[in-house]
Formats: structure tokens, C-alpha cells, sequence
């Protein structure tokens, strides 16, 4: 049926706050690709006597809900410690926005794994935290538990989608349960690629219907 | 409101409007012998088959009215095909057809029918060396289409027709032909004998009439068997009562296409001209999907836009009163980019930046002077925002 976006998304796309770049960023990353349909870069500026964020900017390849969850996040974070920012959640951002269209909730967890990952790069040169955890089957759950399924815009993991995960040498077998010819399987099966290949070590992702 | 998404739907035209008025008021009886108002229905329909046969080559009795442009492809796909018999049946269309084919087709497949979808080139036109090498004793039906609705593809149907007329010479039997003109009635001419067609498909929502209402053209002596089943009607492959306010409004749509057909035709082409021309001069990093010149509709302009998606020039274009489409994959409802794209050989990213525009003969050069100056800023502003641009930036 009609998917509609509310008044406050509709004015975080006309209108984004903190879009742009900020030169000599303290930090920056990028998430999703142009493949994908969407991709997020976030720039932080960070005091660094105080961990706060000072400023924050973003850049948005996508649809209205990228823009605006992109808008969002940036508005939520800014004046934030580096700790108060991570900590935000995607169903938090898109709270902010007065809800999204289930099949649009995927932006909003693009646009916090854009903050998050600029954060955590900044956190892992000036104090050498490092975030990357080894290739296990725990690594790769939470990884999967960034991927939505789009007509509930709930992750896979909390559905039960996911069967199996397999790990040998770096090659990584995830077994969903889709019906076969569902409409969001190729989707959902491109999107697990994208989140399994950014853990470090894997070298192939293999995602089996079962 | 500046409406260039007519291959979704169009305005009705007022004249069809009042048609379809006159036969709910006045006209509202069932077709049927005998009494004078039934007659009169009846009369209604008998000259809405006569028209519509008359622009195509065709009789009056072969023309049927539908309940949609995709009613009618199914009653053609499903009839036709269950009324071959034809062992281990086979049947053809091409990767770029309109969702109800393919949708028909997927559900064929699930029968057991096999099914071959033949490629297209860059600009979307058929591979019709590959239609003549698919074609053999088990093909049970081909399925093709006038326009492609997505990139405006004339595409090739007399052709076509002439290679499946070919290959059932050498089976020894009739290979049905079915041509979806759904996209194409508003632009095209078609004449079923030159094209050797044996079933065609219409829509009346493209052509300015009412939505609800389509028409099916079955050769004489097509082998077809009725997929639905009711009372008496004047065919019976549409049984039921006659959606006869339809039925007027789409005659009526169908007169006025034809009184003005060349002069409109040419007069779409001069706006879409305008409209190409004011893209390319005012925005750099663009493609166009499917022909330039000749070989494409003259309702039909795609461009993918490089660096941006499409979703968002569509609703930024909306906020400003333009209508477009877009194949997008964030814009559909399966999260996939548009598969026409797809097969032409644009990537994801050239698909996720495609704007459809479709003319009616109703638009204006005003009209499109307004798209185009909303168009060029909303480009810029949303290139400015993005992750990605140009390697020379």
C-alpha cells in the first residue's frame, strides 16, 4: 500500500541539517555503496580535552529516508561525547523522525553505522581502541544484526531468518530461510554480503537459501 | 501540476469523461436483445469493437473488452497457451517486458511450461536471432511488446512476426503470437496483419480514457480457452455483465486518438525534443536509456542522472508540482533496481539515478519549461550533497 513519509522526514530532506564536509575532520567514514543504493559519509570535528563533538557534517548518496536519517543523526550527535554518540541506535534516530516506513528503516541503521564507524576510527588512532574483533560466528551475528528485513524493518537475526554461519579459513557461509522466490530475497542477500565482508579476515561470503 | 508520468496513467479527456457520464445516466442497461434500452447498450459496445477493430485491421468480433490491459494479457497468455497441444510446452517473451508478462510467465514456469527470455541490445531493441533459434515444435507461445514502457523501445513486432509466421510454416502449426500495445497505442500505428499478430493487448488508462477497462484482440480461428467463467456476454471469453461506462469512455478515448493520431504524435515529439535538449545542454553527467531519435517513442525520455538517486529528484520534482517515475531501487516496492536498466547494461548506480518522463498530448511546452527549471537545480543541489561525483572533481 502507500508508503509515506512523515511531515519531520519530509523536512529533514528538504532541509538537511550539518550536510556538507568538514575539512581537516578529526574523523571520517564512510558506509554503504553506491551499488547498494545507499551510501553515508560522517565527519567529525572533536574537542579532544573533552571527547566532545564539536562539529559534524555528512554526505548522502540515496533516497529521502538516507537524507534524512543522515540529518538526523548528525543533530543528535553534535555537542555529544564520543561515548554519547555511539551509543546512539538507529530505531533511536528514526524515533526522532517520528517513525520510517519499514522498508526505509535500513537508512537509519546506514546512517548510525556512518557515525559509529567514524567514531571508532577516531577512537582507535588517538587511543588505540581497536574495534576489530576476530572472524567468529558471535562477530558475524552482530554484524547480521544490522540487516533489516524490509517489510517489517526488523533484523534477521530477532526474526530467526538466520539458519547456519559457517566459517572456514575466511570463507563465510550464511544460511537464511527466505521463500524462494520472495521479492526482497536478492535484496537482503546483497546486504549481507556488504555488512559480513567489512569484518576483518573474510575473504568470500557465500548466503544460501535454505 | 505538471504531470509527465502518463504511461502510468493519464487524464481523462473530457469528452471521455462525458461519454462514460451518458452511459452510466442514460445507458446504464445490460446489453441485450430485444428490449430498446438493451439494444442500446449493446449498440454501445458493438461500435466501441468496430472502432477499435477498424484502427487496427481487424473485425468487430474480434475485439473483446476487458477489465485491464493486464486482464486482457492474462486472458491471451493463459487461454491461448493451455489451448495449445503442444508436448513439453515452451513459451517465449523477452527479459524486458511489462510486469504482467513476466508475472504470467513466472506462474507458467511454475506449470511446468519452459520458459525463454530473450536479451535485448544497449537500447533495449529485441535479439531477434535469438527469437528465431528458440522457436521449434514446443513453443506454445511468443509474447512481445510494441513500446517498452520503462525506455520508450520501438520494437521490432512485424519482424517478430515475421519469424514466428516462419517457424510455424515449419512445425506445421500456428506458434500464437500475443502483442502487449499497451504502451505503444498512444504513439504507434498497428495494423495485426502486418505484424502477423494473433492476440493483442490494450489499455484504456493510456490513452486519456478510464481506468478499469482494456481490450483483447483474438484472431479469427486463435486457439483460446476462456479463463473466466459466468453468465452470457457477447464473448466468451469475458463473461459477465459489460463495464459498458468503461467500455464508452475508452470508444471515446480511441475516436480521439485517431482524429489528431500524426498531429499529436508530432506535436509529443517537438516537446520531448525540448525537453532532451534542455537536459543535455543544462546538465553534464547523464545517459540516456534507450534510442536517441527514431527508434524511440515519442512519449518516452529516460535519463539516468550519474551521482544521485532517483527517488530524490522524484519527490524533490514533486514538492514542485512535477510528476516523473523512477526506476530506482529505492523508490520500488522490492528494494530492486529497475530491471529494464538492468537489462541494457546499465550497473546499479546508473539505474538508481533514472527519471522517467512520459508525455501525453495534453502536456505544454510551458509544462515542460517548468520541469526543466525545476529540474537543472534540484540535480545540482542533490550532486552537491553526495558521496560521489565526478573523478575529475
Amino acid at each position: 500500500m502507500a508508503i509515506k513519509y512523515t511531515a519531520k522526514v519530509i523536512e529533514h530532506f528538504k532541509n538537511p541539517h550539518n550536510i556538507g564536509i568538514i575539512e581537516n575532520a578529526d574523523a571520517c567514514a564512510t558506509e554503504g555503496s553506491p551499488a547498494c543504493g545507499d551510501e553515508i559519509t560522517v565527519y567529525l570535528k572533536i574537542d579532544k580535552a573533552t571527547d566532545r563533538i564539536e562539529d559534524v557534517k555528512f554526505q548522502s548518496y540515496g533516497c529521502a529516508s538516507n537524507i534524512a536519517t543522515g540529518s538526523i543523526i548528525t543533530d543528535l550527535a553534535k555537542g555529544k561525547t564520543i561515548d554519547e554518540a555511539e551509543a546512539i541506535t538507529w530505531k533511536q534516530a528514526a524515533d526522532e523522525l517520528g517513525g520510517l516506513p519499514p522498508v526505509k528503516m535500513h537508512c537509519s541503521v546506514l546512517a548510525v553505522d556512518g557515525l559509529r564507524s567514524a567514531i571508532r576510527k577516531y577512537k582507535k588512532e588517538m587511543k588505540g581502541i581497536d574495534y576489530d574483533s576476530t572472524l567468529d560466528v558471535k562477530t558475524v551475528t552482530e554484524e547480521l544484526k544490522h540487516v533489516l528485513w524490509p517489510p517489517v524493518g526488523v533484523d534477521i537475526i530477532t526474526l530467526k531468518m538466520v539458519k547456519y554461519i559457517g566459517i572456514d579459513q575466511g570463507a563465510v557461509r550464511v544460511e537464511v530461510s527466505v521463500g524462494s522466490d520472495d521479492k526482497f530475497l536478492d535484496p537482503t542477500v546483497n546486504e549481507i554480503i556488504e555488512h559480513v565482508s567489512k569484518i576483518r579476515g573474510v575473504k568470500s561470503v557465500n548466503v544460501e537459501n535454505v | 501540476m505538471v504531470y509527465l508520468d502518463n504511461f502510468r496513467s493519464t487524464m481523462v479527456a473530457p469528452e471521455v469523461w462525458a461519454a462514460m457520464r451518458t452511459a452510466a445516466i442514460d445507458e446504464y442497461a445490460v446489453p441485450a436483445a430485444f428490449t430498446q434500452c438493451g439494444t442500446g447498450a449493446a449498440e454501445l459496445v458493438e461500435r466501441a469493437q468496430n472502432r477499435l477493430a477498424a484502427a487496427i485491421g481487424a473485425s468487430q468480433n474480434e475485439v473483446v473488452f476487458t477489465g485491464s490491459g493486464t486482464e486482457a494479457i492474462n486472458i491471451a497468455l493463459w487461454g491461448s497457451t493451455w489451448a495449445q497441444a503442444v508436448d513439453k510446452p515452451e513459451i517465449v517473451t523477452s527479459e524486458i517486458e511489462y510486469p504482467a508478462t513476466l508475472a504470467v510467465y513466472k506462474a507458467l514456469e511454475k506449470e511446468g511450461y519452459q520458459a525463454h527470455y530473450i536479451k535485448v541490445d544497449g537500447e533495449g531493441k529485441y535479439d531477434l536471432n535469438q527469437l528465431s533459434s528458440v522457436l521449434n515444435e514446443h513453443t506454445a507461445m511468443v509474447s512481445l511488446m510494441g513500446v517498452n514502457h520503462m525506455i520508450g523501445t520501438i520494437e521490432p513486432l512485424a519482424e517478430a512476426g515475421a519469424i514466428i509466421a516462419d517457424a510455424s510454416q515449419h512445425v506445421g502449426r500456428r506458434i500464437p503470437y500475443h502483442v502487449d500495445f499497451a504502451s505503444a497505442l498512444q504513439t504507434q500505428r498497428l495494423d495485426v496483419d502486418a505484424v502477423k499478430a494473433d492476440l493483442v493487448s490494450f489499455s484504456s488508462n493510456k490513452i486519456h480514457g478510464p481506468k478499469g477497462v482494456g481490450a483483447l484482440y483474438v484472431r479469427k480461428g486463435t486457439k483460446i480457452r476462456p479463463i473466466t467463467f459466468g453468465s452470457e456476454s457477447y464473448s466468451p471469453l469475458v463473461p459477465g455483465t459489460p463495464n459498458t461506462m468503461g467500455i464508452a469512455g475508452f470508444d471515446k478515448a480511441v475516436e480521439l486518438l485517431y482524429a489528431t493520431f500524426d498531429k499529436d504524435v508530432e506535436y509529443m515529439l517537438g516537446l520531448m525534443n525540448r525537453l532532451a535538449t534542455g537536459i543535455r545542454e543544462h546538465i553534464p553527467y547523464i545517459l540516456l536509456n534507450g534510442p536517441d531519435g527514431a527508434g524511440r517513442a515519442a512519449s518516452h525520455l529516460c535519463y539516468s542522472f550519474l551521482f544521485i538517486e532517483g527517488e530524490a529528484i522524484m519527490m524533490f520534482l514533486d514538492m514542485d508540482g512535477i510528476v516523473v517515475d523512477t526506476g530506482s531501487a529505492c523508490a520500488a516496492a522490492t528494494l530492486k533496481p529497475n530491471y529494464i536498466l538492468m537489462a541494457i547494461g546499465r550497473n546499479h548506480e546508473q539505474a538508481h539515478g533514472s527519471i522517467r518522463f512520459t508525455l501525453s498530448r495534453y502536456n505544454t511546452e510551458a509544462d515542460v519549461d517548468t520541469a526543466l527549471a525545476k529540474l537543472v537545480p534540484i540535480v545540482e543541489r542533490l550532486r552537491a550533497q553526495s558521496t560521489i561525483r565526478p573523478a575529475a572533481q
